[in-house]
């Protein structure tokens, strides 16, 4: 990434920053809460302390999975509007396994995170398949299978999957073994945040240095020249669709093993889509995607206090993130939509 | 710069790629702003698009009233419609069905409907960009008189074109460009193409690199019954070879098979028929990557879009189709090797960028073009298939690409050229093919070619 | 119970299932007729849903409601239109932002102005006479878009500007202005799709009602080939197992399961038409002014 682009993705960030204060300030406004006291609030929430520290972490590293999923398929040339399904099914996956699999945390934990990215793995793969073979448009697959992933979810953990013990609409919780071990004392900070840095890491790596990376980022930016350099188009999309997804899964699963130690329909407030905003304002870098994905979580931490303390409803964050995404939809970041490869 | 056209004139302007004429033509007709100075018409002022501005999935009534609709209450009024659209026809002799489709329309009827458009705007001046680009020799020479019955009327004509002899038998004034400044100004009936040649590139041609013997007879791409998916411009039943050592020249009109020709070559569209590279068989099932390791390398038309990642650096570029062999090692894309073969490309090939990081993008037409056929030329492919290699570039580039299309036919490549240029396969093929509705109608040796007949196979007339 | 009734019960479950798709799917036909793929239907039903209840409640007129839900639809789609039409921004991105604004707005104004999350109190709804003149009015709004795009002169400008907008630019057409009067048409559509839901099919807002409809619309326009009367008659086939759903339901097959039929019929639907429909040429493509 040139330098060009590294300052254009930091002024990506301070855009959103800006946009998140105008936006935020009226929507408090409209609630009759003066910005400054929400603004601050959420801030003293998401950073305040240690504890809070933590938890605007435990974001962080819930949104970085499928932003980096995200990011992955946008630069093959694939729209994936999908994560939110493939998250759902990853966390089902790692929860079931995590409370079924009695052995070591050395092999339960693998075992469960690899659960979740074989789940959302095969999620995506379905988008990704029906746009190799039919050549079926992938945005409206993967915003169809979202909601199919939602009821399968549903389904699942109230017929077949539920804690005999517990409520019905929840899976067992998960063995000790498999849950994540936390890293700082006082606070639920898992090692979910160094394997999200690690996924960042390995993102990066396979982008920029491996040839799969330079096939997939060919066929994003020109699918024609890419198929004639004999490259197998078909199968970059549906690889770019499954990995994409397998990422989104393993985001579903740290948040089952770190935080909530079982399936339910607390999972995800929406960060399969937040994380579209996510990867937008890393302009589909891993690097700066890290660092916008702390600013989300700071963003998705803090609404939580601000709630409680400032009284500014908690779904004004999906009205910042809305804006965001509009206003950074216009950064030049694929050339491959005008003449696809079907 | 200043020129004058005046009315009943058919007027040329010329000029090598690059050299302005299309910015020309647009601050003309009024649909770019010039930077500074003015253009004074008497009247409206028309432009027939080279490649023209209609849409495929309206009528020609649809095109032709587009926007000035005759109107019956809220509504199209659809029969006075047709009726202005037959009467127009009529009064200049182009017949068109008006409730054609326009996508369905061979070029010519095409070319047609795009001039009526016009027309029906009754315009004083008509700029026509490049408007035979696409016809065929006995097309062009009615097109011409259509034009100058058109002008008889009183409309003055700004032809302009890269094509010297149809501008010194139909034009009347010629105005030579070169690098956005007017450098002459000559009369149809005084000049020759030379003269205009050297006006246009500021000098004599350059020379292209000469032609060594070389040994006859080892067929290295072999074709026989070649067809592909019925449609519009589809190759029916192509048979044809190409030996080592020689050019072979596919001579045509724009739509007669040659785009999937070079697709089916490439590999990337469905055929049937049989592809051979020395004596080895090539079913559609070969995929892209074993035709290029199998040493089949494809030139395409459009190289931004086919050969090309314009946010790429050149060595990134360079890379691509052999990244997965000569720039891989292991999994790892070899970057240090892909800058190695550039800057060896850049040099051989004189391609004037900053560095090896400027975007491909960024670059002219003729440099890019020298980064793509530099890459398809590297290690002494077997065969290469350059379809139309030098299209919007400049002369020089042009040249330099040739004269490497020679050297390596000198060196024992089989080449097949397919170009849309006359002049460019006349002067490289050792034998021309005439391609035309999809099929091979005629052979010329390299140095029994009749224009004429050549030019009348093009057509179909035969 | 007779054979007859539970037919005709099937049908009118059909026709209301299908009505608030086949809005959606019509404002959806006409922006992509021009060009514009509206990713944010869903939003611009949620939108249209969420302001009908507000108005309705405030003034005690569902008919204010209704016409507010429209105005509602129609004002996110000219936002989508500013960005997406002006800036020409990539429209599939801008879309799932339109999405998250509008369900955000939504559930925030739900906080605000009902003071509590989840879902609104009952406000006063159109009633059964309503909602019929609602499930009519769509088969008159797909006669009236036929006849709009296929006989009007916009109606070909809009067509022009679908597939080719500098062409459209060159006849002298304003493709900016086309696309974005267009998609604001397609808004107010969506809003009613919405507005049906929220207080013709209900009387009240609750999060998440629009459940993915606006994105079975998406699938509907391809499935319907980019026509009116083929959107409306994808929207009636979606409908079909959206009640095909319900009457299964009633009669005890696991609901998840069942719920999830008309998407997985419009995934089947996608699939089998994505290869051989073929889209407005310039669908989707920004256009830069040139």
């Amino acid at each position: 990434m040139t330098l060009r682009a590294r300052l254009g993705s930091l002024r990506d960030l301070g855009l959103a920053v800006a946009i998140a204060l105008v936006v935020g300030s009226i929507a408090m406004l409209v609630a009759g809460v003066n910005p400054i006291v929400g603004f601050s609030s959420l801030l003293d929430g998401a950073l305040g302390n240690r504890s809070e520290l933590g938890e605007t972490l435990i974001q962080t590293s819930a949104l970085l999975f499928p932003a980096l999923g995200i990011a992955l398929a946008f630069r093959g040339g694939l729209f994936n509007i999908g994560a939110e399904g493939q998250l759902v099914l990853g966390g089902l996956a790692a929860g079931t396994i995590g409370a079924d699999l009695h052995a070591p945390a050395l092999v339960a934990i693998p075992a469960a995170l690899l659960a979740g990215a074989i789940a959302g793995g095969l999620w995506g793969s379905i988008a990704g398949f029906l746009r190799a073979r039919f050549g079926a448009n992938e945005v409206i697959a993967t915003l169809m299978l979202n909601v199919v992933a939602a009821l399968l979810a549903s389904y699942l953990v109230n017929n077949l999957l539920h804690d005999p013990a517990g409520q019905s609409s929840e899976t067992a919780l998960v063995l000790a073994n498999a849950q994540l071990p936390v890293i700082v004392p006082g606070t639920r900070l898992t090692i979910a945040i160094l394997l999200a840095l690690a996924a960042a890491a390995i993102v990066r790596y396979v982008l920029a240095e491996t040839i799969f990376g330079y096939e997939l980022r060919a066929t994003g930016e020109a699918p024609e020249a890419a198929l004639r350099a004999g490259i197998d188009v078909r199968r970059t999309a549906l690889l770019a669709m499954t990995w994409s997804g397998a990422l989104a899964g393993i985001g579903g699963a740290v948040i089952v093993l770190g935080v909530l130690h079982r399936f339910n329909g607390q999972l995800s407030p929406g960060y399969g889509f937040v994380a579209i905003a996510v990867a937008l304002v890393g302009r589909l870098d891993p690097l700066p995607i890290t660092l916008a994905a702390f600013a989300f979580g700071i963003l998705q931490s803090g609404a939580v206090s601000m709630q409680a303390e400032a009284g500014v409803p908690r779904e004004i964050v999906a009205v910042v993130e809305g804006v965001v995404i509009l206003a950074l939809a216009g950064q030049r970041f694929l050339g491959a939509r005008k003449s696809r490869v079907r | 710069m200043r020129f004058t056209v005046h009315a009943g004139e058919i007027h040329a302007l010329i000029g090598e790629n690059g050299a302005g004429k299309s910015t020309t033509a647009a601050i003309a007709a009024g649909t770019l702003a010039p930077d500074a100075g003015t253009v004074t018409a008497i009247g409206t002022v028309g432009l027939v698009h080279q490649h023209f501005a209609l849409i495929d999935r309206l009528t020609v009534w649809e095109n032709i009233v587009l926007s000035r609709e005759p109107r019956r209450g809220a509504r199209i009024d659809r029969d006075a419609a047709i009726a202005r659209v037959r009467a127009l026809a009529t009064e200049h002799g182009l017949a068109v069905d008006p409730l054609a489709l326009v996508g369905t329309l061979p070029v010519a009827v095409k070319q047609r409907v795009e001039l009526l458009r016009e027309l029906a705007r009754e315009p004083a001046v008509l700029v026509l960009d490049e408007p035979t680009a696409a016809l065929a020799p006995v097309e062009i020479d009615a097109f011409f008189v259509t034009l100058r019955a058109l002008a008889a009327r009183g409309t003055a004509m700004l032809v302009i074109t890269h094509k010297l002899r149809e501008v010194i038998d139909h034009a009347n004034g010629i105005t030579v460009m070169r690098r956005g400044a007017i450098v002459s100004r000559r009369e149809a009936a005084t000049t020759d193409a030379n003269e205009l040649a050297r006006d246009m590139v500021g000098g004599e041609l350059p020379a292209l690199a000469a032609r060594t013997a070389t040994v006859a007879g080892t067929c290295r791409i072999a074709i026989a019954n070649l067809a592909t998916e019925p449609g519009a411009g589809a190759l029916r039943d192509a048979t044809l070879h190409v030996d080592a050592g020689e050019i072979v020249g596919i001579a045509g009109i724009e739509g007669n098979g040659q785009t999937p020709l070079a697709d089916a070559l490439a590999g990337v569209i469905a055929y049937t028929g049989t592809i051979a590279l020395d004596g080895i068989a090539m079913p559609p099932s070969v995929t892209p990557a074993q035709r290029l390791a199998r040493g089949l390398r494809v030139i395409p038309q459009d190289r931004n879009r086919e050969a090309l990642v314009a946010s790429w650096s050149i060595a990134d570029n360079v890379a691509l189709g052999a990244h997965g062999s000569r720039f891989a090692r292991g999994g790892r894309y070899d970057r240090a090797a892909a800058r190695t073969a550039a800057s060896a490309i850049v040099r051989a090939y004189d391609v004037r960028s900053g560095s090896l990081d400027a975007r491909t993008g960024e670059l002219s037409g003729g440099n890019q073009q020298k980064i793509v056929v530099g890459r398809a030329l590297a290690g002494n492919p077997a065969a290469i298939v350059a379809y139309q290699p030098t299209r919007g570039i400049d002369v020089g580039a042009g040249a330099l690409v040739q004269s490497r299309l020679i050297e390596a036919r000198n060196a024992g490549s089989a080449v097949l050229l397919i170009s849309f240029e006359l002049d460019e396969i006349l002067a490289l093929a050792d034998r021309v093919l005439v391609l035309f509705g999809g099929r091979i109608v005629g052979a010329f040796a390299g140095t029994a070619i009749d224009r004429a007949t050549l030019g009348a196979l093009m057509a179909g007339a035969v | 119970m007779n054979v007859t009734s539970v037919l005709f019960a099937f049908v009118a479950l059909t026709l209301i299932k299908a009505t608030p798709i086949a809005y959606a799917a019509l404002g959806g036909t006409l922006a992509e007729r021009a060009g514009v793929v509206v990713i944010g239907l869903e939003g611009m039903m949620a939108i249209g849903a969420f302001a009908s209840v507000v108005v309705s409640n405030a003034t005690g007129s569902p008919l204010a409601g209704a016409l507010a839900g429209i105005a509602a639809g129609a004002l996110l789609a000219a936002l989508y239109a500013l960005v997406a039409v002006r800036f020409g921004v990539d429209q599939i991105v801008a879309g799932t932002g339109i999405n998250l604004l509008a369900i955000g707005i939504a559930a925030y104004g739900l906080t605000v102005v009902f003071h509590q999350a989840g879902a609104s109190h009952e406000v006063p709804a159109l009633g059964t006479n309503g909602e019929i003149v609602l499930v009519a009015l769509a088969f008159a709004c797909a006669a009236a878009l036929h006849l709009i795009i296929t006989r009007t002169p916009w109606g070909l400008h809009v067509r022009a500007c679908g597939e080719d907008p500098h062409v459209a630019r060159i006849a002298g057409i304003d493709p900016m202005r086309t696309r974005f009067l267009a998609v604001t048409i397609g808004g107010a559509l969506a809003g009613l799709g919405g507005v049906y839901l929220a207080i013709g099919e209900l009387n009240l807002y609750v999060d998440g009602m629009t459940a993915g409809r606006g994105f079975i619309a998406l699938a509907a326009i391809i499935f319907g080939r980019w026509t009116p009367f083929g959107a409306l008659g994808a929207a009636l086939f979606f409908g079909f197992f959206a009640s095909l759903q319900v009457t299964l339901q009633r009669a005890g097959i696991p609901s998840e399961l069942m719920q999830a039929l008309p998407y997985l019929a419009a995934l089947v639907a996608l699939a089998g038409f994505a290869g051989r429909a073929k889209a407005p040429a310039a669908d989707g493509v920004a256009y830069d002014g040139s």
